[in-house]
């Protein structure tokens, strides 16, 4: 079963003076279970107003969507989710633990485990000093930090979380990192935008990049890395072997002891019989591939 | 909804809101002093004093926890990550209303306790020419506190439609003013006296009537102040009232919040 399912998801904002912007303009798209989704999209792109319908915040102008089998907007929609909104804030006169049971409360967590749970998750997000602190002291990396024990605390089976490493220092990022890996051993679907590539090819499955409200591309970041492949840098050593043999490939880099030619993928094989025949050792091949950063900006530029 | 109310409680309680009622309660203890200045009817103007002062006090926290309770979680984007919890949407402004309405209750029953504390202080010096019905002023309190809570209804039922504070602090200062009124003037075009009235103003004040709150039912400051009796079937028709305009002003609140638009 999908744990989400959008089918022709539109969204249209009217503004003052009837100003109409199209944030979404057909959204299809399906998370299975288990999936650990990655939103990819430039700032504007729609991200966070796909999010927000996805959450009932607010109501999309054409289009459906469901969550674990219910209709977007119910209450039983959000009945299984962990959510972070983008940015979050949180009651601040309330400390972290007391607005974590507060959370547990309405997803009615029995008062043991919530408790359990509770401690739990602060001492994972490094929240256990502060929790008894109200959340208006807090900065703002402590406030995401609460914003990811809130989605955490009941244990969900699917995570919806709107740029769930903004605000975060290098460590927490790590950890969001490390949870969300962990999420996807146990068998938990997470559903997050970013627009950062780098944290998208370390964690997720799969990635679908939005750009002006549209999907442009969706795929596995498997696929994406492996289709990314350009070709090979090969080292030689100079001193071994007839390079005039080799003339035909595109020098890369020289030095005192190596050679190194590009190899396009498809004379990979040539490249290495010549290089046999002619007793050039080769001495390294490393892959040359268009990381997901590059293949984002390609789209992202396709779309301009 | 419980959670929610529990919530509102302890948000209005942090702000400090009854630390400050509190201290300007402390005008109680002026209330006998003043009093007695005007050498006649010492107890009687403590007792109005106070219902008074207790009145105002009410009409302030209903026209600023009302007015801005929604606003301020739309204002400062709580509703983003308490909206994108279980919970619908109905059940969490009826939870920012029932934690309001409770507070609001809870004040009146501290104060109506020390201002019982005061007027019977005074009492003790200044005995009344009549002697003071303390039933009928807790029933003056209590149908004070549904008048306020009714307000407040009306402060979240503006809060719905509003994107700003503006409109439902003033527009409830407003509802309150008018509210005041609608009785006497009804009744004013009513009699011979308006017979030049035209028709049409004739008829938007009735429709007004119709629509406002009416707040005169629920004032029984002079029955508490003379200790006058109060007659049970009024009570009875303002408390059905009070039921009756406040279900439709929640029902109405409820229906326009669960369709507005979080973004
Ligand atoms: N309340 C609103 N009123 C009018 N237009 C809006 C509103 N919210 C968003 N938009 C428009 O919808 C588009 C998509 O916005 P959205 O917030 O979904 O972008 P995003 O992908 O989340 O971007 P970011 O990476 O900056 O968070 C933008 O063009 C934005 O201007
Ligand atoms: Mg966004």
């Amino acid at each position: 079963m999908n744990v989400i399912d959008i089918t022709g998801l539109c969204k249209q904002f009217t503004g003052k003076r009837m100003t109409k912007v199209d944030a979404l303009k057909g959204i299809d798209l399906k998370i299975a279970q288990g999936e650990i989704f990655g939103f990819l999209g430039p700032n504007g792109a729609g991200k966070s107003t796909t999010i927000k319908c996805l959450m009932g915040l607010i109501r999309p102008t054409a289009g459906t969507a469901a969550i674990m089998g219910e209709q977007i907007g119910s209450v039983a929609s959000r009945a299984k989710i962990g959510f972070l909104p983008e940015n979050p804030a949180f009651y601040d006169y309330l400390t972290a633990e007391e607005y974590l049971r507060f959370v547990g409360k309405t997803f009615k967590m029995p008062e043991a485990l919530l408790t359990r749970r509770a401690d739990e998750t602060l001492k994972q997000l490094e929240l256990w000093d502060a929790r008894k602190r109200p959340m208006r002291g807090y900065s703002k990396g402590m406030v995401q930090r609460v914003g990811l024990a809130q989605t955490m605390i009941h244990d969900p089976d699917l995570y919806i979380l709107d740029e769930p490493m903004s605000g975060l220092d290098p460590i927490g990022r790590a950890l969001v990192k490390d949870i969300i890996l962990d999420l996807k051993k146990r068998g938990k679907s997470v559903f997050f935008s970013t627009h950062i590539t780098d944290d998208v090819e370390k964690v997720c499955d799969r990635v679908g990049v939005i750009v002006k409200g549209q999907l442009e591309a969706l795929d596995s970041v498997e696929n994406i890395v492996r289709q990314g492949i350009e070709g090979y840098m090969v080292q030689t050593r100079l001193s071994r072997g007839n390079h005039e043999a080799l003339g035909g490939f595109a020098v890369a880099r020289t030095n005192e002891t190596f050679i190194e030619y590009f190899v396009p993928v498809a004379g990979f094989n040539e490249f290495m019989a010549l290089a046999g025949q002619h007793s050039v050792e080769v001495t390294l091949v490393e892959t040359k591939r268009k990381d997901l950063e590059s293949f984002f900006l390609e789209i992202v530029g396709k779309g301009k | 909804m419980t959670t929610i109310i529990g919530i509102t409680l302890k948000g209005i309680f942090r702000d400090r809101v009854f630390q400050g009622i509190m201290v300007t309660a402390c005008a109680f203890v002026l209330i006998p002093g003043l009093a007695t200045l005007s050498m006649r009817q010492v107890t009687e103007l403590s007792l109005t004093l106070t219902l008074s002062l207790i009145s105002f006090i009410m009409l302030m926290l209903s026209v600023f926890l009302g007015g801005t309770s929604l606003w301020k979680d739309i204002e400062r984007r709580y509703t983003f990550s308490v909206l994108g919890l279980p919970l619908s949407r109905q059940g969490y402004l009826l939870g920012r209303f029932g934690g309001t309405a409770l507070f609001l209750l809870l004040v009146a029953v501290v104060l109506g306790i020390a201002a019982g504390a005061v007027v019977a202080f005074t009492a003790s010096v200044h005995p009344p020419d009549r002697p003071i019905v303390w039933g009928t002023v807790a029933l003056c309190i209590l149908f004070d506190v549904l008048k306020y809570i009714l307000l407040i209804a009306v402060a979240f039922l503006i809060s719905t439609v509003s994107t700003s504070f503006f409109l439902p602090v003033f527009g409830t200062i407003a509802t309150f003013l008018a509210g005041g009124v609608t009785q006497q003037v009804y009744e004013y075009i009513h009699s011979p006296a308006s017979k030049n009235l035209s028709p049409i103003m004739k008829q938007l004040a009735t429709g007004l009537y119709y629509l406002l709150p009416n707040f005169s039912a629920f004032d029984l400051k002079v029955n508490a102040i003379y200790g006058l009796p109060v007659p049970a079937n009024g009570l009875f028709l303002t408390v059905a009232y009070f039921v009756v305009y406040v279900g439709l002003l929640l029902s109405f609140s409820a229906a326009i919040f669960s369709r507005r638009e979080m973004r």
